[in-house]
């Protein structure tokens, strides 16, 4: 039933974009009343991106510069998975570990992740380490927060149900908590990596020699809009894709977690 | 003369005629200067779908709603509602949401309230009319909600199981205080109820509708002056030919329930 | 053995024993902060300056004017041109959503673009609001507009999506026309999910103005921290991370509070009185 409406929507959606499209190319056009200068014509950002691919902008082609954010955001963020989710999971488990460490995160979580950029400059130079280390505490919360929050999800029923089948603790932790958790932890993955993803744009744009932030801000400095706009695109690009494979994995790792999350 | 309130062939399909569902089939239903009309039947029987439908917040598919004869056109102020989750306004104090009607009709200032004051007295409800929705208990919504239809002096009053979503005390009080309502102020009522009982306590007449897709089963008319009219609920269901017309509309509401479970 | 010493102190409540700790596991931290820098001096004053060093740090910025103001002009400077672009975030942003939520083909129309600027963090903003806009309190707001801009749309939509066809239908039989039912029904039932939106745009837009003041400006407090770190001046860095943390929570609360007051049907007390 939902078909026909659904496809029906697509064809207007890319109607819609088309239509969005020739909006800006008529707005940048040669003599409209955009200039080039402040928003380049779709054409200009086309070529651009193909000298990008081709050639260095820089130091680097367009094809290093994405490897090089990918290659510190992902770091970052599963550096702080494999810190993040066995202390929010430990958390939740033993309250004493909670009211030992939560205080400290509490204290830490309200200052914005970048605001840490110039400490980690100071304290790390402007290597790969300090961008990574940005990362890692802009993914760590989210991790943590939700792994927590993913035990504490955990219906309290199945747990004495795995009890009363004679289950011992650390059995309920691995074969029940983990397990129904999983969801939980997925969508983890997702906000840690959203936030990841912005905060390293940021840092990038304050302290690197590569990566679509870098580039940004030097063209912004060079005035050549046109780039700007590339890697803005491709900043965009990435993050759809990177939240796109997320979505691919639950699908194979919690499929039946799919319908809730749609729902809610 | 022609019936305040008239239903004429009304059918009701949601989604197509083929793959949708029928809701209403060919139901006539007249409703006469100062009659009460009591529909009842079993749940799922589109009775609500009729009420809509005679509020004018959905269109038949086939079939007219007339008032004095003419057509009834979009819902205003010659008819009111009264919805069984009360449906007030939860942003708005009792005497915002009693004031609602009022304001959207362009009512005087000083009229608007001076109907307010009337009503506030009439339902009770003098000390709650700067509260919120949330702070009253059920059956004060529902007073508020009454308070909201009344004020507006319709010709019609539609109520759609009013007291369903109360309590059996408050439930019994209200049903007492609208049948004095009805008795002293005359009005003209559509009442939609799952209950025999509430049904034959304040209708002039009632229809029982079949199972869907509704249609009218059987009319049947009380007598207007019934005794049972004039006291309360509790000390009606002593009274042998009270208790002679709930169990007749009784067996009619009956049958429909026990043939829906044979299929 | 800390629960022994608790509970003979009275301390037996889990909410009690879970400040206990908390208190305790900050007092360590603060005490190895201490030892490691002042007293055994394991730790040089350029990497990590002493708790004593921090505190004269940030009352000499409240006094002395830092790049031609004190921590209050930095604070009223951040707080301004935050305060703009959640302003016009609010204002463009509440009639999006709920536009978006009462005409489904202004949805169509606008959605895929929305979606696609809304993957991009506002911070990747930045260098093309300083591109058209030079280093002006309009780059600052700008980022931040678009920062806080989404999650006015997201939740004003879902609030309007989510009003229930029964309080439409009421306020139809009572003849109210569709910018009575709009401005009684339909705006009411959907504050509270306005209310979160406006909740999640400050703490979006306050994160980005960091950002934004970290690149770009000549004050506030993300300036501040930039120059502290070209000055070397771990303290500075300090004085300002602590203020922008304390600001965000003061905010937070503020708004949270201030629910209460703005959707005073919410309180939600039962007198039950029937």
């Amino acid at each position: 039933m939902g078909r026909p409406a659904s496809y029906r929507m697509l064809m207007f959606s890319v109607a819609a974009v088309a239509g969005w499209l020739t909006l800006w190319a008529w707005l940048t056009r040669d003599g409209g009343p955009v200039p080039a200068l402040y928003f380049p014509p779709p054409e200009d950002v086309l070529n651009r991106f193909w000298r990008m691919w081709t050639r260095p902008y820089i130091g680097s082609t367009l094809w290093q510069h994405i490897l090089s954010s990918l290659y510190i955001v992902l770091t970052g963020w599963a550096a702080a998975a494999v810190v993040g989710i066995p202390l929010g999971i430990a958390m939740a488990w033993w309250s004493k570990l909670k009211w030992i460490v939560f205080p400290i995160f509490q204290i830490i979580r309200p200052v914005p992740p970048l605001a840490w950029i110039p400490l980690t400059i100071l304290w790390l130079g402007i290597g790969d380490v300090a961008r990574m280390s940005v990362v890692f505490i802009a993914a760590l919360v989210p991790w943590l927060m939700n792994s927590m929050l993913a035990v504490y999800s955990v219906d309290k029923l199945l747990i004495d149900a795995a009890k009363a089948l004679g289950a011992s603790d650390r059995q309920i932790l691995t074969r029940v908590v983990c397990r129904t958790a999983l969801p939980t932890l997925v969508a983890a993955a997702r906000m840690a990596l959203g936030s990841a993803w912005s905060t390293l744009v940021a840092a990038e744009i304050l302290a690197a020699t590569a990566g679509l932030g870098y580039v940004a801000v030097n063209a912004s400095q060079l005035l050549d809009t046109d780039v700007l706009i590339v890697a803005m695109i491709m900043i965009g690009i990435l993050g759809i894709a990177l939240t796109a494979l997320i979505e691919l994995s639950q699908r194979i790792l919690a499929p039946w977690s799919l319908q809730a999350e749609r729902r809610g | 003369m022609a019936p305040k309130l008239e239903l004429r062939n009304i059918t009701k399909w949601f989604g197509s005629e083929d793959t949708g569902i029928c809701a209403v089939d060919d139901c006539t239903l007249n409703v006469d200067q100062g009659d009460f009309i009591c529909v009842v039947g079993p749940s799922g029987c589109g009775k609500s779908t009729l009420m809509t439908i005679g509020a004018g917040l959905e269109e038949p598919t086939r079939g007219d709603v007339l008032i004095d004869g003419r057509p009834a056109g979009p819902p205003g102020p010659r008819r009111s509602v009264v919805f069984q989750k009360f449906a007030l306004f939860p942003s708005e104090t009792v005497e915002q949401n009693i004031k609602f009607g009022l304001q959207m009709t362009g009512v005087a200032r000083e009229e608007q309230e001076r109907r307010l004051i009337e009503q506030l007295k009439i339902m009770g409800l003098e000390q709650f009319r700067k509260a919120y929705p949330s702070e009253l208990s059920g059956g004060m919504q529902q007073r508020v909600a009454i308070a909201r239809a009344l004020v507006m002096r319709p010709e019609i009053l539609l109520m759609d199981e009013p007291f369903g979503a109360l309590d059996a005390q408050t439930r019994t009080i209200l049903q007492e205080e609208v049948q004095r309502l009805h008795r002293e102020q005359h009005y003209t009522v559509l009442f939609i109820t799952h209950s025999v009982e509430e049904a034959v306590y304040l209708g002039d007449r009632v229809i029982v509708m079949t199972r869907r897709p509704g249609r009218i089963k059987k009319e049947m008319t009380l007598p207007r002056d019934a005794i049972w009219k004039q006291g309360d609920i509790e000390a009606a269901a002593e009274l042998p030919d009270f208790i002679e017309a709930r169990r007749e509309i009784w067996a009619l509401v009956r049958e429909e329930i026990t043939a829906g479970q044979v299929i | 053995m800390i629960d022994a010493v608790l509970a003979r102190m009275g301390v037996v409540s889990n909410r009690g024993k879970s400040v206990a700790y908390g208190a305790l596991s900050i007092a360590v931290l603060l005490i190895a902060w201490f030892l490691s820098t002042s007293v055994f001096q394991l730790i040089e004053p350029r990497v990590l300056p002493s708790p004593p060093e921090v505190v004269q740090k940030y009352i000499w910025h409240i006094v002395e004017p830092f790049s031609g103001l004190t921590l209050w002009g930095h604070i009223l400077a951040s707080l301004e041109r935050w305060g703009w672009g959640v302003f016009f975030g609010m204002i463009v942003g509440i009639p999006v959503g709920v536009f978006f939520a009462w005409a489904p083909w202004f949805r169509t129309i606008v959605n895929p673009i929305f979606e696609l600027l809304h993957f991009i963090p506002p911070f990747a903003y930045i260098p093309l609001a300083v591109l058209w806009f030079g280093a002006s309190t309009a780059t600052q707001a700008m980022v931040v507009f678009i920062a806080a801009f989404p999650a006015f749309v997201i939740n004003s939509q879902l609030g309007v999506s989510q009003v229930e066809k029964i309080y439409v239908d009421a306020a139809r039989v009572f003849g109210a026309n569709q910018f009575a039912i709009l401005r009684r029904v339909v705006i009411p039932a959907a504050a509270p999910s306005i209310y979160t939106g406006l909740r999640i745009s400050i703490s979006n837009g306050w994160m980005a103005l960091v950002g934004a003041e970290l690149v770009v400006g000549k004050v506030g407090l993300g300036f501040m921290i930039s120059q502290g770190q070209e000055n070397a001046s771990v303290s500075t860095i300090f004085v300002g991370l602590i203020t922008i943390g304390c600001l965000g929570v003061l905010i937070d609360t503020l708004v949270q509070r201030s629910e209460r007051y703005v959707l005073p049907w919410r309180k939600n007390v039962a007198v039950n009185l029937g």
